[in-house]
C-alpha cells in the first residue's frame, strides 16, 4: 500500500437513503469528511442522527434496502468507490476496522474469542497457521490488557466481564493492525469507571500503531479528552465542524452549544444544566429549512431557508446563516 | 459439557420414563374389553377355566402389583408374547425396528440435506422469487398427505419410468448376514456395493415421502430464525472483519441459528418413528410401522404395548439429544 500524501479518509457527499413504508429516508445527507493520518476524528450527536450510519455506508456495510451513494471516497489515495466487492472486503478489517457499542452483541456467542480474532488473521493472510494465528491473537488479548491471556483463548464471550469483553472486541478489531479505526460508542454499553479505562486503550493503542481513529459518541466530555477535531451531526447532516478546542471554547452553531450546556459540569454542578428543548425531526418529514429551527433558540424568519454548511475559517465549518462571520451563500 | 451434570441430566430422564409407562400401563388396563374374554373367545368356557386364565395371567392380583411386575418386566426387554406370532414381543419388534430406525435416519439426513441450505438461501435472498418459489413449495409440502405423495412417487418414478422399485427393502436375490439389520450398514459391511446400490434404491422413495414433509417445516424454521439471525450485532461486526461471505453466513450466521431447526427436526424425528406406518403400508417397508397396524387389526395388544412405549422413550430420548446438540450450539446453554 503507498502512502499518499493527503488524508487517509476523504468522503465527499456521502448520501445514504432508505426506502421505507412511510417513504424514503434519508438517513446520511451530504456528508463531506476527512481523517488525517494519526488523527483522532470526535464525531457527536443525538441518537439518529446518522453518526453511525455514516461510517457504516464508508466500509461498505449498509445492507438493502439502504442504498449508498458518494462523489468521493477514498482511504489512503485508493478510491473505495472503484473497487469490487472482493477489493473492499480486503480493505474492512485489515485497513479499516470498526468496534460496535455492545461488544455482547457484537461477539459471537457461538465462538471462541481464540476463534473470532484468528478468523481475521486468517482472512487477511495475517498469519500462514492456525497455530501462528493463536500467538498473534494471545498477543492482540495482552495487548488490550486482559489477564492470563493465553488461559482465556479458549473462553467464550459470555464468560467475561462486560469491559474484558469491550476490550476483546478491540482486539478482535485491531488484530490486523489497522489504519482507521472506527469505535462507535465505545463506552456506552460501560460502567462509568471502565469507561475510562477503554477510552485511555483506545487513546494508547492509537499512538502504539500510529493509526486514526474516528471517536463516535453523545458525550461530548469524552470527545474535548480525545479528539483532535470534531464533527457535529444533526438528522443526517455535519452541523459543524472544526479544532476540538475551537469547537469547545467557541461553537458557532446553536445546536453545538446546546451540546456543551446540557453537559454536567464538576465546576459548574450549582448551576442548572440546558437541556436542549423538543426532538430531532422525524428523518420522514424533514423541514425543507433549517433543520434545527424548531428547537432554536435565536431562530428567525431569514431561517427558513436551506443552510449550507459554511466556512467560519479555514478549518471550522457551521451550517447556521446566523453564525457570525459566516459567508452568506 | 461436564460429565457431571451429564449424568445428572440422564438421571432426570427416570420419573419422565417412569410416568410414560404408567400412563402406558394404564392405557393398556382401562382399555374396554377384558383381555380374558379376547382370548377365550366365543369358545364356551366354565367360570373356573376363566379364574385359572385369570391367575395364569396375574389379572386377579390388584392394579399396583401389577404395574410393578409390568414395569419390572419391561426392563428387562419382556413384553410377553406376540398373541399372532406366538414369539416373545421384544423379538418380533427387534427385527423390525432397525427397518424403521434405517427408513428414519435417511429421511432425517435427506430433509437436513434438503431444508438448510434452502432455508438459508431463502433467508439471504429474502423477497426474492426464490423465496417466494420456496413459500409455496414448503406450504405444499406441509399441506400434501404423505400416503398421496408416496403414492405419486411410485408412479412417476416406478411405474411410469420404471427407474426405482415399487416396494421392499431389497431384491430377493440379495442375501446380507444380519449385523445391525440396518441393511445399509450390513451391504457396506459385506463388501456388496451392488447389494448396497440396491437397497439404496429401494429406501429413496419411501425416505423422500417421509423428508419432504418434513423438509418443508424445517426450511421454514431455518428461514425465519436466519433471518432473525441475519439482523444481528455479531453478523454485521463478522462482515467488518472483512470475512468472506460464505463465512459469514455459513458460520456466524447459521451456527446460531440452527437452534430452533435442531429443535424441530427432534420432535419431528418423534413423530416420523411413530407416524411413519402409512408410509410403511404404501410402500410394503417391513418396519415397525407395519407391525404395529397389522398389531392394531388383528388386537395383538401385547405387540401394541410395547410399540407404544418405545414411542414414548424415543421421543424423550430425542428431546434429550436435541438439548445436547444446543449446549453444542451455543455454548451459554447449560445443560
Amino acid at each position: 500500500m503507498t502512502a499518499a500524501a493527503g488524508p487517509l479518509l476523504l468522503v465527499e457527499g456521502l448520501t445514504t437513503e432508505f426506502a421505507t413504508r412511510g417513504g424514503l429516508v434519508r438517513a446520511v445527507d451530504d456528508v463531506s469528511l476527512r481523517v488525517e493520518a494519526g488523527e483522532c476524528l470526535g464525531v457527536v450527536g443525538e441518537s439518529g442522527s446518522g453518526k453511525s450510519m455514516t461510517f457504516l455506508s464508508v466500509m461498505g456495510l449498509v445492507r438493502p434496502p439502504g442504498r449508498v451513494s458518494a462523489r468521493r471516497l477514498m482511504f489512503d489515495g485508493t478510491d473505495v468507490l472503484a473497487l469490487d466487492e472482493a477489493g473492499k472486503r480486503a480493505l474492512r478489517g485489515r485497513d479499516i476496522a470498526i468496534t460496535m457499542q455492545d461488544a455482547l452483541t457484537a461477539l459471537n456467542p457461538a465462538f471462541t474469542v481464540a476463534t473470532q480474532i484468528t478468523e481475521v488473521l486468517i482472512a487477511h493472510n495475517r498469519a500462514a497457521s492456525m497455530g501462528e494465528a493463536r500467538i498473534k491473537a494471545e498477543e492482540m488479548m495482552r495487548l488490550v490488557g486482559i489477564p492470563a491471556a493465553a488461559s482465556r483463548l479458549d473462553d467464550y464471550p459470555h464468560q467475561f466481564s462486560g469491559g474484558m469483553r469491550q476490550r476483546i472486541m478491540i482486539a478482535t478489531a485491531l488484530a490486523c493492525r489497522p489504519r482507521l479505526l472506527i469505535a462507535d460508542e465505545p463506552t456506552t454499553a460501560l460502567d462509568v469507571t471502565i469507561q475510562a479505562q477503554v477510552l485511555d486503550l483506545i487513546a494508547d493503542l492509537r499512538r502504539e500503531l500510529g493509526m486514526s481513529v474516528v471517536l463516535i459518541t453523545h458525550d461530548l466530555g469524552v470527545v474535548a479528552e480525545h479528539a483532535d477535531r470534531v464533527m457535529v451531526m444533526y438528522a443526517g447532516q455535519v452541523v459543524e465542524d472544526g479544532p476540538t478546542a475551537t469547537i469547545i471554547d467557541r461553537p458557532a452553531h446553536p445546536y453545538t452549544r446546546g451540546l456543551i450546556d446540557c453537559m454536567p459540569n464538576l465546576e459548574t454542578l450549582d448551576r442548572p444544566v440546558h437541556p436542549i428543548p423538543g426532538q430531532v425531526p422525524s428523518p420522514l418529514d424533514l423541514p425543507p429549512h433549517c433543520r434545527f429551527f424548531d428547537r432554536c433558540e435565536r431562530a428567525g424568519p431569514q431561517c427558513r431557508v436551506p443552510v449550507a454548511l459554511l466556512p467560519l475559517s479555514p478549518d471550522h465549518g457551521v451550517r447556521c446563516i446566523r453564525a457570525e462571520g459566516a459567508a452568506h451563500g | 459439557m461436564r460429565i457431571g451434570r451429564l449424568i445428572e441430566r440422564i438421571a432426570g430422564l427416570v420419573p419422565v420414563l417412569l410416568g410414560v409407562s404408567v400412563i402406558v400401563f394404564l392405557m393398556i388396563t382401562l382399555t374396554p374389553g377384558d383381555p380374558v374374554e379376547i382370548m377365550l373367545g366365543d369358545s364356551r368356557s366354565s367360570p373356573e377355566q376363566e379364574a385359572a386364565l385369570r391367575r395364569d395371567m396375574g389379572l386377579d392380583r390388584p392394579m399396583v402389583e401389577r404395574f410393578f411386575l409390568f414395569l419390572g418386566n419391561a426392563v428387562r426387554g419382556e413384553f410377553g408374547l406376540s398373541f399372532f406370532h406366538r414369539r416373545p414381543v421384544i423379538d418380533v419388534i427387534g427385527e423390525r425396528l432397525p427397518a424403521t430406525i434405517e427408513l428414519t435416519l435417511v429421511a432425517l439426513v435427506l430433509s437436513l440435506v434438503i431444508a438448510i441450505p434452502l432455508g438459508v438461501l431463502a433467508a439471504v435472498k429474502k423477497n426474492t422469487w426464490f423465496d417466494r418459489i420456496g413459500t409455496v413449495g414448503s406450504l405444499l409440502g406441509v399441506s400434501m398427505p404423505g400416503f398421496w405423495f408416496g403414492i405419486l412417487l411410485i408412479l412417476l418414478f416406478s411405474v411410469k419410468l420404471g427407474w426405482l422399485p415399487v416396494a421392499g427393502r431389497i431384491g430377493f436375490s440379495a442375501e446380507v448376514p444380519f449385523v445391525t439389520g440396518m441393511l445399509l450398514i450390513d451391504t457396506l459391511l459385506a463388501g456388496r456395493l451392488d447389494s448396497f446400490v440396491e437397497a439404496a434404491r429401494h429406501i429413496l422413495l419411501p425416505a423422500l415421502t417421509l423428508a419432504l414433509p418434513m423438509a418443508a417445516i424445517l426450511m421454514r424454521v431455518t428461514r425465519s430464525s436466519m433471518l432473525e439471525v441475519l439482523r444481528a450485532d455479531y453478523v454485521l461486526f463478522a462482515e467488518a472483519k472483512g470475512l468472506s461471505r460464505a463465512r459469514v453466513i455459513g458460520r456466524h450466521a447459521l451456527k446460531n441459528a440452527l437452534i430452533p431447526t435442531v429443535t424441530v427436526a427432534a420432535l419431528e424425528t418423534g413423530s416420523l418413528l411413530g407416524g411413519n406406518m402409512i408410509v410403511e403400508t404404501v410402500f410394503g417397508w417391513p418396519g415397525l410401522g407395519r407391525l404395529v397396524v397389522e398389531a392394531i387389526f388383528s388386537r395383538n395388544y401385547p405387540i401394541v404395548q410395547a410399540a407404544v412405549l418405545l414411542y414414548a422413550v424415543t421421543y424423550v430420548l430425542l428431546n434429550f439429544i436435541a438439548d445436547l446438540l444446543y449446549t453444542a450450539l451455543n455454548p451459554r446453554i447449560k445443560l
